[in-house]
């Protein structure tokens, strides 16, 4: 109910990066539980990975610029490629969409923050504290190096005996339950919280990819997690299910993983698609077309995507049947990609198109990805493949998805969406500078590949000889390296610098249709001072330009129906208030979550001093630190959340 | 910066051309091209690759085309009104949905069938061939002639060659790009494939590659295949599996052996042997002049590994035999617990399936060595006797050097061989023809 006196707006000077009224410093950022700073935490932490990544990947370019050369070892190569790969896969990609799904879903959705505010936070220090626990080996040589899908039995301690692969084993398993904890939360959250109105078929596009993927993280790490239980317990208490000498079987881990693994990808491309699918839109001035069969789209996508994981291994010897029914299934899943492609290109056909930067990485991700599942369906024929599996092709193939794909479309949302969330724009300068470095730098890196792959370049080797015809890809591929990097450093800049000095943001910082504009940037802590109805698939439109929603079904509910559901007509907030003024309870800050994290997470690396022959040490801190686990769990569940 | 830029696309699209011209006609040779149409596996693969390629391009210029135009026409300008605001059209999603049909159909089909066709069971009066994957080297046996052998593949042009693909340690992945497709090295597990080469390959050679990441010296586990008349081939094998030069049951079956060598052959690992006796007919092997560039390895050999090379010039061969085959040496040499010399060792009994290194009956036919790593002269097998790990990474052969550091066991050798015992040895194996 509304209070009974009007609250008091505060005033601030426009374009601070924190709303007014909330706390700063650093404490306040370890205990938020503010679904929007932990957004920004992912953010930050993510981009900081990527770029430990990218360093690893200019390194390995460095190597590989000319045959034979020596500027690393082929033990830190392998450690290099491998990190490499893990890293962008596990947390610079899946935490960047984390960033987003934290930020925007509650937004997108009128909600005031997602179901399970203090789990979501836990999500994200685990997520920092397995990341750390991952990363840091390599400044002393031990980093995992059995390449980022770990095959055994490489990976068995017969044949990696010392510490690189525990830290992989034990890594990843932490890092599931930061994925696995926040998709509950983000489906309980999009089931349970949306504004009024909102049916499903309302959402944004974004959460709607979003929606999909949660589903498809809950039912792909299962696979993942047991396989790494079977490494674990393989290599740290003697069980044998992929020991070679006891009979078993290498395939029942690519099995496995892959099960997993494919699923994976379609995790890191989604997000992207769902926010290709907000930008173009906007900058286009038109709808998205075609939203049912976008939606749909990527329903089939995630469905299909549980059957196709073979298509990773058509060189181990599957058979003919095998082989054909996973080919048949991966041409397949080519139908709703394609479609989705169509449809964006449908999108802009007769609009206005704006070519902002964030326009631009959005265009280019449906360029890119178009060459990179080209590549993918030449890989879907076993034959063809049996040429091109384990080459430089699969490298070209997968950059083009991952890199033209999952990252062209995330910096597109981030330029997108950093007005929301500092309340400046980037400057869009330096944001052409980045962007053409990338686009180019990228095409002149990866492009090249696809030669060397088919001429004959094997995959993750630390040099070739003189003569082998790969020379001057490999060179032309670290030139375009080169040039990444200055983007990548322009990027930077541009994003710490814009906090303070970009040019100032209003609510709706590109005229867009979702509930995220139609709040102040950047937005309060309680987001939605009175709780909107929505009245169509664009509510903000439909107050500011009615024109562009006028053939999409409304509701336009009498005055009884809205005070009924608890909300308030479609409205623009552009006033800060507290929100103790507004009456609304907001939950407390607290450091539980992060403590929790702390002690899982030592907990689960305990277990690597068990390999340095401390054994007591290791049932020290693994027993002390779950009694420690649990009691900040006992502490948190027991607190209230507001 | 709202409007197209129009330079800077232009730079663009101008780099993109730059690169892929410079690619295509660079002028130089590309050895491992795997579009060349070798064996009749690689020509099925091309036809279906041509297909997928040609596809490809169309969807490429469609897509790619379309998108162009759209951002190029569609760009706002000043005085452009509102765009009709459309939703979606139900006839244009069916005809883009059953458009990539009909793309994928032509593909699925010929597919199937050369999925079929690929993988059907090797003709009955193939060659066979063994592969069996090691870190990190290849074997090569030929059941049907007695032969065992390392890093270099003969195969006669024309025949089609059964391979069964087996791994003794982790996975492996068994690759000749101008030659056909790969099949991995599943551990406990027995893989097929067979291949044809043409029959106009009378005297090329073909480098191969292991495919999967296999740990440290991944990048440097290599073989080379050789294809030959069938009469060399024949040649080769005949001589490949006789015992070794010098040995006791070889001198036994060259004229010239002398009769206490053939009444005690059970002893004679004991008795000192005599020198190893030049051999004269070696079979056929792959003439070095008919090797390219790119089939020798330029691998550089590291500086800090030193030898004193002019004692290869001066070795003594007998002395190196004796090194190697008495029985009483074998804890200063013990290269016959992990190799194979037929012929030699008989107390040790060593099988195929248990040696951890390479058969050297006929080492010195093979042109590279250290899993074709290496060209075979005395000066780099000197160096890799002395110290094998800093030649290959990982490698699993003890260090041998008096004072070298071996990375096996992280430790500086005491115990071992001075470079005029190695010079000896090798010569010795050099011999091994």
């Amino acid at each position: 109910m509304a209070t009974t006196a009007a609250p008091a707006p505060i005033n601030t000077p426009a374009g601070t990066s924190y709303a007014p009224g909330e706390a700063t410093g650093i404490w306040s950022w370890l205990t938020t539980v503010d679904h929007k700073r932990i957004g920004t935490l992912y953010l930050w932490t993510a981009l900081t990975f990527f770029i430990v990544a990218g360093i690893e990947a200019f390194i390995i370019r460095l190597q590989l610029m000319k045959p034979n050369n020596q500027l690393v070892s082929a033990e830190m190569y392998n450690q290099l490629f491998t990190m490499h790969g893990t890293t962008m896969v596990f947390l610079v990609i899946m935490p960047l969409s984390a960033a987003f799904f934290n930020y925007l879903i509650p937004l997108q959705i009128g909600a005031r923050d997602v179901a399970f505010p203090r789990l979501n936070a836990f999500s994200y220090w685990v997520y920092l504290f397995g990341g750390i626990f991952m990363t840091v080996p390599i400044f002393f040589n031990v980093a995992p190096n059995g390449g980022w899908f770990g095959y055994a039995p490489l990976t068995t301690m017969q044949f990696s005996g010392g510490l690189n692969i525990d830290f992989w084993v034990i890594g990843l398993q932490i890092l599931g339950v930061s994925s696995l904890a926040a998709a509950f939360n983000f489906i309980t959250t999009i089931i349970n919280m949306r504004a009024p109105g909102m049916s499903l078929m309302r959402m944004p596009i974004f959460t709607w990819m979003s929606f999909v993927v949660q589903f498809l993280l809950i039912l792909a790490f299962p696979a993942i997690t047991i396989a790494l239980f079977f490494l674990q317990f393989d290599r740290f208490f003697g069980t044998q299910f992929y020991e070679i000498a006891a009979g078993a079987d290498p395939l029942l881990w690519q099995h496995l993983f892959w099960v997993f693994g494919h699923p994976e990808v379609y995790i890191l491309i989604l997000p992207a698609f769902g926010l290709v699918s907000e930008i173009l839109p906007t900058f286009s001035k038109k709808p998205l077309f075609g939203y049912n069969v976008m939606v749909y789209s990527g329903i089939m996508i995630g469905f299909l995507g549980f059957g196709v994981w073979a298509h990773h291994m058509f060189a181990v010897g599957m058979g003919a049947t095998a082989d054909t029914i996973f080919a048949m299934a991966t041409l397949l899943i080519g139908i709703p990609t394609g479609v989705k492609i169509f449809n964006w290109v449908a999108t802009m056909w007769g609009g206005n198109i704006r070519f902002t930067v964030a326009m631009k990485f959005a265009i280019s991700l449906v360029a890119l990805f178009t060459i990179g599942g080209i590549s993918g369906v030449m890989h879907s024929s076993p034959p063809t493949d049996l040429q091109q599996t384990d080459t430089y092709f699969i490298v070209a193939h997968f950059h083009y998805v991952l890199f033209g794909g999952s990252i062209m479309g995330i910096m597109g949302g981030i330029y997108f969406y950093y007005p929301k969330i500092f309340g400046r724009y980037m400057s869009e300068k330096l944001g052409n500078w980045h962007f053409w470095s990338f686009f180019v730098g990228m095409n002149m890196t990866f492009f090249p590949m696809h030669y060397a792959g088919m001429l004959g370049m094997p995959r993750r080797i630390y040099t070739y000889d003189i003569g082998q015809g790969w020379e001057q890809f490999n060179l032309w591929s670290t030139v375009g390296a080169l040039l990444q990097g200055v983007g990548l450093i322009c990027f930077v800049y541009n994003f710490v610098k814009s906090r303070k000095r970009g040019e100032v943001a209003p609510n709706d910082a590109w005229g867009a249709g979702t509930l995220e504009w139609s709040i102040p940037s950047p937005p309060p802590d309680y987001n939605f001072a009175k709780i909107p109805y929505v009245t169509s698939r664009y509510p903000l439109w439909d107050i500011k330009q009615p024109e562009m929603t006028a053939e999409l079904t409304h509701t336009a509910p009498d005055a009884g129906v809205i005070a009924d559901a608890h909300a308030v007509p479609m409205h623009e907030e552009t006033q800060y208030y507290t929100a103790k003024s507004l009456g609304i309870p907001m939950p407390f800050p607290t450091i539980k979550p992060l403590f929790a994290a702390l002690f899982m997470v030592l907990m689960m690396a305990g277990l690597v001093f068990i390999h340095l022959d401390l054994f007591w040490v290791a049932i020290f801190v693994m027993i002390g630190s779950g009694a420690a686990f649990v009691g900040s769990l006992y502490g948190w569940l027991t607190s209230p959340l507001e | 910066m709202t409007r197209l830029p129009y330079r800077r696309l232009g730079a663009a699209m101008f780099i993109a051309a730059l690169t892929l011209a410079l690619a295509a006609c660079g002028g130089q040779e590309y050895p491992n091209s795997t579009f060349i149409r070798n064996t009749e596996i690689n020509t099925d693969i091309i036809a279906l690759w041509d297909r997928i390629l040609f596809m490809g391009t169309l969807v490429f210029i469609f897509v790619e085309g379309l998108l162009i135009y759209t951002i190029f026409r569609f760009r706002a300008k000043p005085n452009t009104p509102m765009p009709k605001p459309v939703h979606g059209n139900v006839t244009l999603e069916i005809v883009w949905t059953l458009l990539p049909v009909l793309i994928l159909i032509p593909i699925a089909v010929p597919t199937v069938k050369t999925i079929f066709k690929t993988q059907a069971p090797a003709a009955a009066d193939a060659l066979q061939v063994e592969v069996y994957g090691h870190q990190w080297w290849w074997e090569f046996r030929y059941p049907q002639y007695g032969v065992t052998t390392a890093s270099e593949l003969y195969l006669p042009a024309g025949k089609t060659v059964a391979f069964t693909l087996r791994t003794v340690d982790v996975l492996h992945s068994f690759w000749t790009p101008a030659l056909a497709g790969k099949r991995d090295l599943i551990s406990n597990k027995t893989n097929y494939m067979w291949y044809t080469p043409d029959a106009k390959l009378a005297e090329d050679a073909f480098n191969g590659f292991c495919t999967e990441y296999c740990g440290s010296s991944h990048a440097n586990m290599r073989f080379r295949v050789y294809t030959t008349t069938p009469e060399n081939f024949e040649s080769w094998a005949a001589h490949q599996k006789l015992s070794a030069a010098g040995s006791p049951a070889a001198l036994a079956a060259t004229a010239s052996a002398d009769s206490a060598a053939k009444k005690a052959p059970a002893r004679a690992a004991i008795i000192p042997t005599p020198a190893p006796v030049p051999v004269s007919n070696v079979g056929y092997i792959f003439p070095e002049s008919k090797l390219k560039s790119h089939n020798v390895p330029h691998t550089p050999i590291p500086a800090s590994l030193t030898f004193d090379d002019a004692l290869l010039a001066s070795a003594d061969a007998a002395a190196g035999h004796a090194l190697v085959t008495n029985i009483a040496n074998l804890g200063k040499a013990p290269c016959l617990t992990c190799h194979i010399i037929k012929g030699e060792g008989a107390m040790l009994n060593l099988s195929d399936n248990g040696a951890k290194g390479p058969n050297l009956t006929h080492v010195g036919t093979r042109h590279t060595f250290a899993g074709g790593l290496f060209p075979t002269n005395a000066a780099n097998m000197a160096r890799w006797i002395k110290n094998a790990q800093v030649m290959k990474p990982g490698a699993t052969m003890n260090t041998f050097g008096i004072g070298e550091y071996s990375a096996l066991i992280k430790a500086k050798v005491t115990a071992g061989l001075t470079d005029k015992e190695i010079a000896d040895i090798v010569a010795y194996l050099m011999s091994l023809k």
